[in-house]
């Protein structure tokens, strides 16, 4: 089913949070929120679940206008960071309590609960409290608790930011089989732009309230619509030199670089990915750069040279091997360079 | 031998005695103080009650012989006492111990249900009436009540029209007026309503119960009651309302539940000690009444702390004997209730709902 937000704004007296969001989630789709702290992302999940009330606009799931109707009548489920358990009820109670309040009959109920503990693995735990099981057990049945009611949309929050870093992704990858399974629509909040990257189908990246760009993981990666786009998505984030575009050609501190993009701008800056970066002799490299630090990572070795003021991190083989403040040359391919107006933070194509 | 029981304690004897072994004990000394001091206050708590149960248990020449305490030893016990109160005064008795039972318990249900309820809006709802819409409601109260009382007109075109009156002003005034009332300022006034001290306002409740024939009733007592502990639940049972994380709340609003199934499933069984301790506090309270039960009622509604007081005004002198075995019938349950309810008490039943 869909879920679409038209034109929805919220404000908490007179800070606006979100600024006239426009964001539609198609059908069996993942659609993952993503942000950092303070960008409205959480707000805008809670308004669809109807947890928070919409200062304007309107929100429609599966095509029925629920601006005004209780969380209740939404049939939406919700997953919490906190995961929201009942402490004092069992697994058991805690996964139909949805069906209960709805007045399931108990068989029925018993059928159900059963059913979805054993497509999260739950079987065995029933009879447990939430404070006899681990993390991870916890979250599942938060999603089992989700499941059980068949609703036409999943609100996740944060689901996997308590669980620790194994486990994370462990569960990453069953939170993707089961909606891939489900195909129930589903919208995701994260601030973990891995998390993003990996489970969605579309991103909505938003900062300060408001949207700045909807695509596909790799669209957003591969074609960042601003500065902020380019510098939220990728790890580590995007080089950035600021200079001035002169009719295609980037200068900064007496280097020119030539780029396919033909226009003028006094304020620019100038964007490219670790690893489109390679290490270069000294005469043939774009920038003259000393050796900051060397990170071995594992598969790769991260390099943070310094060029003038500007700091760059190239991604360099793992086999690669120097003495700090050695000087080096960088490199980059002329098409995968980025350029951004400065005070707008508009992409320049 | 362990190794760590070979090692020799290397520290002289003066810190032996004054320096504690390890973080979690205590120095020898001040152990021993510290305990000393409790010992003795205990006996000081201990004593009276000590002393009411071998009371019961003399006769009346033992009394008035003097302080003795060692039964066997200073004096013979004897049923003497109780066979007074349970066989001879038997039916008063029964019936203040009735009359007490029906009216704390009752009290306590009902204070406890509209209290909770109460702590729970003030906990999870916003209020902010407006000041002058209060204002205007008390005007026009005022003067509804001095319409009919001095111009004798009908009460219900009075009360009609004062309602009427209080939507228009709302109407028409309500918009203008930004001053609110916020859930700090309503709670505070119900807690304030315990400042005044209980005997300021004992008259105004006789002249109350008197005027509506319910003096001397259970009733009035289970009302009085009712109300003068109700701030003393919402005031509690506010805090413990307030610790439970919202996020439990709205996820079984989304899955379905009203307002009611939420308090009744999720909110009222993780407040249970809370709700526990307060029930006992609010049931010992009126268990104990004394002040406005020897306004509010005679002989029919008589409570156990009256005819305990009313033992030592007899025409027979005070019956220090039979006195004590009453306090003895009256405190058993509570103490009781106490033990039994202590399990509810102290215990962690939030662990485990919110983080892995």
């Amino acid at each position: 089913m869909t879920v679409e937000l038209e034109r929805v704004a919220k404000s908490f007296g007179p800070v606006k949070v979100l600024h006239e969001l426009d964001l539609a989630a198609r059908n069996g789709e993942f659609l993952v929120l993503l942000g950092a702290s303070g960008s409205g992302k959480t707000t805008a999940l809670r308004m669809i679940a109807g947890l928070e009330s919409v200062s304007s606009g309107r929100i429609l799931i599966a095509g029925r206008d629920v601006t005004n109707v209780l969380p209740k009548n939404r049939d939406v489920a919700m997953v919490f960071q906190s995961y929201a358990l009942y402490p004092h009820k069992t697994v058991f109670e805690n996964i139909g309590y949805p069906l209960k309040v709805r007045g399931l009959r108990n068989n029925e109920l018993t059928a159900r609960v059963k059913e979805v503990a054993d497509q999260v693995q739950l079987g065995s735990f029933l009879e447990r409290y939430p404070r006899q099981l681990s993390g991870g057990q916890r979250q599942r049945v938060a999603l089992a608790r989700a499941m059980v009611r068949r609703p036409v949309a999943f609100l996740m929050d944060e689901p996997l930011s308590n669980l620790d870093a194994k486990l994370r992704g462990h569960m990453r990858a069953e939170l993707k089989h089961m909606q891939h399974r489900l195909g129930t629509t589903t919208i995701y909040v994260t601030h973990d732009q891995i998390e993003a990257m990996t489970l969605a189908h579309r991103i909505a990246l938003l900062e300060e309230g408001k949207l700045q760009q909807l695509d596909t993981p790799a669209q957003i990666y591969n074609d960042p619509a601003n500065l902020f786009v380019a510098q939220f998505i990728g790890s580590p984030p995007m080089n950035m030199v600021r200079g001035e575009l002169m009719e295609g050609i980037f200068k900064t501190r007496g280097k020119d670089i030539e780029t396919a993009i033909k226009q003028s701008r006094k304020k620019a800056v100038l964007g490219v990915r670790p690893e489109d970066c390679s290490i270069s002799g000294t005469e043939n490299g774009r920038f003259r750069a000393s050796i900051y630090a060397t990170e071995l990572i594992g598969d790769h070795v991260l390099v943070t040279v310094k060029a003038g003021e500007d700091m760059l991190t190239i991604k360099a083989s793992k086999n690669f091997n120097a003495a700090t403040e050695a000087v080096i040359g960088v490199d980059f391919p002329q098409d995968r360079l980025f350029l951004f107006d400065e005070e707008t933070g508009v992409r320049l194509k | 031998m362990s190794e760590a029981g070979q090692k020799r304690d290397r520290r002289t004897a003066r810190q032996r005695l004054f320096e504690a072994p390890s973080i979690d004990r205590m120095a020898p000394v001040s152990g021993f103080l510290v305990y000393a001091a409790l010992v003795l206050w205990t006996l000081v708590v201990l004593f009276p009650i000590y002393w009411i149960l071998i009371t019961s248990f003399k006769t009346a020449i033992d009394v008035n012989r003097g302080p003795v305490y060692l039964p066997w030893i200073d004096f013979t016990p004897s049923l003497n006492a109780w066979n007074d109160l349970l066989i001879i005064d038997f039916g008063d008795t029964v019936k203040a111990y009735t009359n007490s039972l029906i009216i704390s318990t009752t009290s306590t249900l009902l204070c406890i249900t509209i209290g909770t309820m109460a702590a729970y809006a003030l906990a999870r709802f916003n209020y902010r009436p407006k000041f002058g819409n209060i204002f205007a409601f008390a005007i026009i109260l005022i003067a509804a009540v001095a319409t009919i009382a001095l111009f004798k007109v009908d009460w219900r075109v009075t009360s009609a029209t004062a309602a009427g009156l209080f939507f228009l002003f709302i109407r028409a005034a309500g918009r203008r007026m930004k001053g609110t009332v916020g859930n700090g300022d309503i709670l505070f006034w119900m807690i304030s309503q315990r400042i005044l001290p209980p005997v300021v306002v004992v008259v105004p409740i006789y002249l109350m119960f008197q005027s509506v024939s319910l003096l001397d009733t259970q009733l009035a007592l289970t009302l009085t009651y009712c109300v003068a502990n109700l701030p003393i639940v919402v005031w509690l049972m506010h805090d413990f309302f307030a610790t439970i994380p919202l996020d439990m709340e709205e996820s079984a609003q989304i899955d379905g539940a009203t307002r009611f199934a939420i308090f009744w499933d999720i909110v009222l069984p993780l407040t249970k000690n809370g709700l526990v301790a307060t029930a006992l506090l609010i049931l010992i309270f009126s268990w104990n009444e004394y002040l406005l039960a020897l306004f509010l009622s005679t002989s029919k509604a008589q409570t156990m702390p009256i005819l305990v007081a009313a033992m030592n005004a007899g025409d027979r002198g005070i019956l220090w004997w039979t006195m004590c075995v009453v306090i003895i019938v009256m405190i058993v349950p509570v103490v009781l209730l106490t033990l039994f309810l202590q399990r509810f008490i102290a215990k962690g039943l939030l662990l485990g709902a919110v983080k892995g």
